[in-house]
């Protein structure tokens, strides 16, 4: 729009940029080079899993089958061997569910809280706090094992639908608080100091006036959560507990067997089935995914 | 008087929001540190002793060579993950940002392999890069028989093909964070530049970049953790190996804190961990938010 | 032995005990609930698990799965499980010194009175006897024996090679290879990760070193042993294999390994009997398509691994009864054949029903009745710290270029730090 505008006044310095000049075609080239080289693990990962295990292990990696077949996709999805149970990996689908819906709603609302309450009301030692728990994000997840069973089982939350929310709180909590006060940091002040001046309190304002303005950040916040929560194997494992075990249980139970055999087209159907959710939610909200975190990221 | 005394019970509604905050960082983050710390000056094994044998298990973990080695293989792989990442990110932004055909898939495809999980997506780049089935046999098999690209079965490069792979995983996320923050820059700065004639790629440099600072260091911070964090792909790609030569340090601690049945040692390598980054990113952070304070006041 | 009459008592017993502890706490009707953890999830190993589930469940229990793949990952898993206090009521692990500790710690209960009531200590091999009975208590269930080094072999390989025997010595073996390599096969399909390259090194230890030599660095970690010219010699013999592998070897998966032979490209992997399970998956029969042989000559040592369940401790009655009646179904000879035909394995008794056994594991079972012949596992003699660091110490031998005077110098430095 503005930059048509722009060729309009000022003419002759750039051609419109709809015409193939040779720095369209570069652009154009790297995308399309760039593109090929993000989309060959997926190629694969498609071909091998519509191919019978006698054509994989002949080791043609990238040859398209020769007889293709959908049975690993099937076989996947509702019959492959988890165990004793042979039921594919539908069985822990609602279990993601279920353990992804309130950790994502959760860890948001406490990272919106955080982040509003550091960028605008400013306490004692919150920032030093802040930075703390910053320090937190570095931890590798393993090292906070062992301590976190043994402070959940004294509290009776281990292995436990709460628990394991409450785990993946925790474990959010850096990075939602992050770019949630990032994104209030951007917002002008002015509006916060007139709300103050009309008698607003704490939650008031937050609720009636911050929260509506945050459409953006809290769909990014979403997106990354749900991609991470959805895709955790290891917290999912130890804190869950056998009735609660999400989809990435059973996907590893499929993939991972260490001295059985192992059928590479059931294990490739099984993980582009385990990532549909997360890549259903991109598409729908992409152009969001983009906008939010510009305002998250833009004022340091 | 109204105004002050209003300002006290919102100030204390602030601390109250801020709990759970404050018990996450207490408990959960110092306190399991706290946890690991006692438990690494013990000789612990399955499970926590209540010994105490002094720096034992740190003398230990510096003699042990693929601890060592470890660290030197971390330090390498994130200077080049994260100048991998911020560079393949930018060009992808810089490019999807002139305004292109079919924007909406492009980035759709950059942004994929986020949303898998590593554990399979490893396997296909093992095998994609293993020099019989995967790279290295197609060329050859189009004529270059002298092609070699077998850095994954080599102790010195394997390290490189986590990079190319993660990589892959994470510059879409870089893309999209810069993408953003070019979008958010005033189209009037483009026009005062294109008049002014200064070359597109000095407008890159010298005024796109600097204001393009606060997304970058977003995208620094979450870089930075995924590099301390880094697991899941040298598990897939190549276990470690060949022999110990893709070591990482969190591999080492989830070795030793299970397989191996050492909780002492894997407590002391967390804890050195630990404290390695927060004398890295501890002055950097301070001196940004003394940068922030400056710039908001 | 009567399953139903030990199942009544048992309950018999809880009722009575509830009873009299003045509180009426309804005893649970119906079968024994008893929640299993394990990693085998693979279809074959599905199928012969299923063998335990379905005999556990005739004779009145209730199988309730709770397998986790990866053993590593499925022990850690346990071992969280205990420390939270939600501990399955029974659990997988090697027999081997994995589980030491927990028993040191009193965490497990034990199977005294099922041993005693199956005979154990007459039927039970003695490699394993050692591993699970610690302080005079038994504290596992041993469910099979593996053998991790056996050599299998493609016979179309072969045959193209213009072999006519498998070897019988470490030279003809070396002269199998060359063969097999002259014919421009892969001679060693090897999968270059640190636990393939352990059971190769240990294959060529039994066999070249000797049992003896085996036992003294492995059981008693006598350093001067490792400083000896015979460990040196098979240091020398595990890194002149490395020329028989192919370049794509590092890092492979053994399955992808074992693909290799089934698809004749390659000769003879060095891999435990549970490789047979992808030789069958890909339709092929032992001692037609495939040959297996443990070792070299008439005496070849035959290394003895397996599986085993242990039972976390805990006092409810009914909790117990299941704990022992599990015991008991997987250590009874009909489940122990059905289980072992679909596993790979060998049964942990010799007085089972071998018809349904292949050609393999009638082999293994007759080598066991040697009993000179058996010799444990590394993993049996060597807890996990030290097991680990041992072959951190292989691998950087069969990786870099290292003289075998380092690599003995620092398998002696390992012995030494591990020795807390």
């Amino acid at each position: 729009m503005k930059r048509d505008a722009i060729a309009d006044i000022v003419p002759a310095v750039r051609p419109r940029s709809r015409r193939l000049t040779p720095a369209r075609i570069g652009v154009y080239g790297f995308l399309i080079m760039a593109a090929l080289f993000f989309l060959v693990p997926l190629y694969v990962m498609l071909v091998t899993s519509v191919k019978p295990m006698h054509e994989i292990r002949l080791g043609n990696l990238f040859a398209l089958p020769m007889s293709p077949t959908l049975a690993p996709w099937r076989s996947a999805w509702q019959s492959a061997c988890t165990g004793l149970e042979c039921e594919g990996i539908r069985g822990g689908f609602w279990n993601s569910v279920w353990i992804t819906f309130p950790s994502m709603v959760l860890s948001i609302a406490v990272g919106a809280v955080n982040g509003y309450a550091l960028s605008f009301w400013r306490p004692r030692g919150a920032n030093a706090l802040f930075a703390v728990l910053m320090m937190g994000a570095f931890i590798p997840g393993q090292v906070m094992l062992y301590p976190l069973v043994r402070a959940l089982a004294a509290v009776e939350l281990y292995s436990t639908l709460p628990g394991i929310v409450l785990v993946h709180v925790i474990f959010g909590m850096p990075m939602m608080t992050l770019l949630f006060r990032n994104y209030y940091a951007s917002l002008p002040e002015e509006l916060f100091k007139a709300a103050r001046v009309d008698g607003g309190g704490f939650w008031r304002i937050f609720l009636e006036l911050m929260l509506p303005m945050s459409t953006p950040v809290i769909v990014v916040a979403a997106i990354m959560q749900v991609t991470n929560i959805w895709n955790d194997f290891l917290l999912g494992l130890v804190f869950a507990g056998s009735d609660n075990l999400p989809m990435t249980v059973q996907l590893n139970n499929i993939i991972n067997t260490t001295t059985g055999e192992r059928l590479y087209n059931v294990n490739m159907a099984a993980t582009i089935l385990t990532s549909l959710v997360p890549l259903a939610l991109y598409f729908l909200s992409g152009r969001w995914f983009v906008r939010g975190i510009a305002a998250g990221a833009v004022k340091g | 008087m109204v105004a002050i005394r209003k300002n006290r019970a919102a100030c204390w509604s602030a601390y109250i929001a801020l709990l759970p905050m404050v018990l996450t960082v207490l408990g959960a983050y110092i306190g399991t540190m706290l946890w690991t710390a006692r438990v690494s000056v013990s000789s612990a094994r399955i499970f926590p002793t209540g010994d105490f044998v002094g720096l034992g298990q740190y003398e230990r973990l510096f003699r042990n060579a693929r601890w060592l080695l470890s660290l030197e293989n971390l330090a390498i792989y994130g200077v080049l993950f994260v100048a991998g990442c911020l560079v393949l990110g930018f060009l992808l932004a810089v490019f999807i940002d002139q305004k292109v055909m079919g924007e909406g898939a492009l980035r759709t495809v950059f942004l994929y392999p986020y949303a898998m999980s590593f554990v399979a997506t490893g396997l296909v780049w093992q095998w994609i890069l293993n020099p019989e089935l995967g790279i290295q046999r197609v060329v050859r098999r189009l004529g270059f028989t002298d092609f070699t690209f077998d850095w994954i079965v080599d102790q010195d490069k394997a390290l490189y093909t986590i990079v190319l792979a993660t990589v892959w995983q994470a510059s879409g996320l870089v893309m999209a964070l810069l993408l953003s923050g070019l979008r958010g820059i005033d189209d009037e700065l483009w026009k005062a530049a294109r008049i002014d004639g200064i070359p597109v790629w000095r407008v890159y440099v010298s005024i796109v970049l600097p204001l393009l600072w606060p997304a970058l260091s977003t995208a620094l911070i979450l870089l930075f953790a995924l590099v301390i964090k880094l697991f899941d792909a040298v598990v897939a790609m190549t276990q470690g190996g060949p022999g110990t030569a893709t070591e990482v340090p969190a591999k080492f601690i989830m070795d030793y804190l299970f397989g191996r049945a050492n909780i002492g040692l894997a407590s002391a390598a967390s804890i050195v961990l630990l404290t390695t980054v927060v004398a890295i990113v501890a002055p950097l952070y301070y001196a940004r938010a003394k940068a922030v304070q400056r710039g908001l006041k | 032995m009567n399953e139903a009459t030990r199942r009544t008592r048992a309950i018999a017993a809880a009722v009575l005990a509830t009873a009299c502890a003045g509180t009426w706490a309804a005893p649970p009707a119906g079968p024994l609930k008893a929640t299993v953890s394990h990693w085998w999830t693979s279809g074959g190993e599905s199928a012969a698990i299923r063998q335990f589930a379905d005999a556990f469940n005739a004779a009145g229990g209730q199988w309730i799965d709770q397998a986790v793949a990866g053993a590593e990952q499925s022990r850690a898993s346990t071992i969280n499980r205990i420390v939270g206090g939600n501990a399955p009521v029974a659990a997988q692990f090697n027999t081997s010194r994995q589980f030491r500790d927990i028993v040191d710690q009193g965490l497990l209960n034990n199977l005294d009175d099922v041993a005693a009531k199956g005979n154990w200590d007459r039927i039970l091999p003695r490699t394993i006897i050692d591993v699970i009975r610690i302080n005079g208590h038994y504290y596992a269930a041993p469910v099979d024996i593996h053998m991790p080094a056996w050599f299998f072999y493609s016979k179309k390989a072969f045959a193209q090679a213009r072999i006519k025997d498998e070897p019988r010595t470490w030279e003809e073996f070396i002269a199998t290879l060359d063969k097999l390599k002259a014919a421009g096969l892969i001679p060693l399909a090897f999968g270059g990760q640190v636990w393939q390259e352990k059971i190769v090194f240990d294959a060529v230890f039994a066999q070249l070193g000797g049992p003896e030599l085996f036992l003294k660095i492995y059981r008693d970690r006598d350093v001067k042993a490792v400083a000896s010219p015979a460990f040196r010699n098979v240091l020398v013999a595990f890194r002149q294999l490395r020329a028989y592998t192919d370049p794509g070897a590092p890092g492979r998966n053994w399955n992808d390994a074992t693909a290799l032979v089934v698809s004749n490209r390659a000769g003879i992997q060095i891999m435990g009997d549970w490789a047979k399970g992808e030789f069958s998956a890909a339709g092929q029969v032992a001692g037609r398509d495939f040959g297996c042989f443990p070792g070299f000559g008439a005496k070849a040592p035959y290394i003895v691994a397996g599986d085993a369940f242990v039972f976390p401790k805990t006092s409810k009655p009914h909790v117990v009864a299941a704990q022992k009646l599990l015991a008991t179904v997987m250590t009874a000879p009909g489940p122990q054949a059905a289980f072992s035909a679909r596993k790979g394995s060998i049964p942990i008794r010799p007085d089972v029903d071998l018809s349904q056994l292949d050609m393999c594991a009638r082999m293994g079972i007759a080598i066991m009745q040697d009993k000179s012949r058996q010799l444990p596992n590394a993993e049996m003699l060597v807890e996990p710290d030290l097991n680990g660091a041992l072959q951190d110490v292989l691998t950087n031998y069969w990786n870099r270029k290292q003289t075998p005077e380092q690599a003995q110098a620092a398998f002696a430095q390992a012995m030494k730090d591990n020795a807390w």
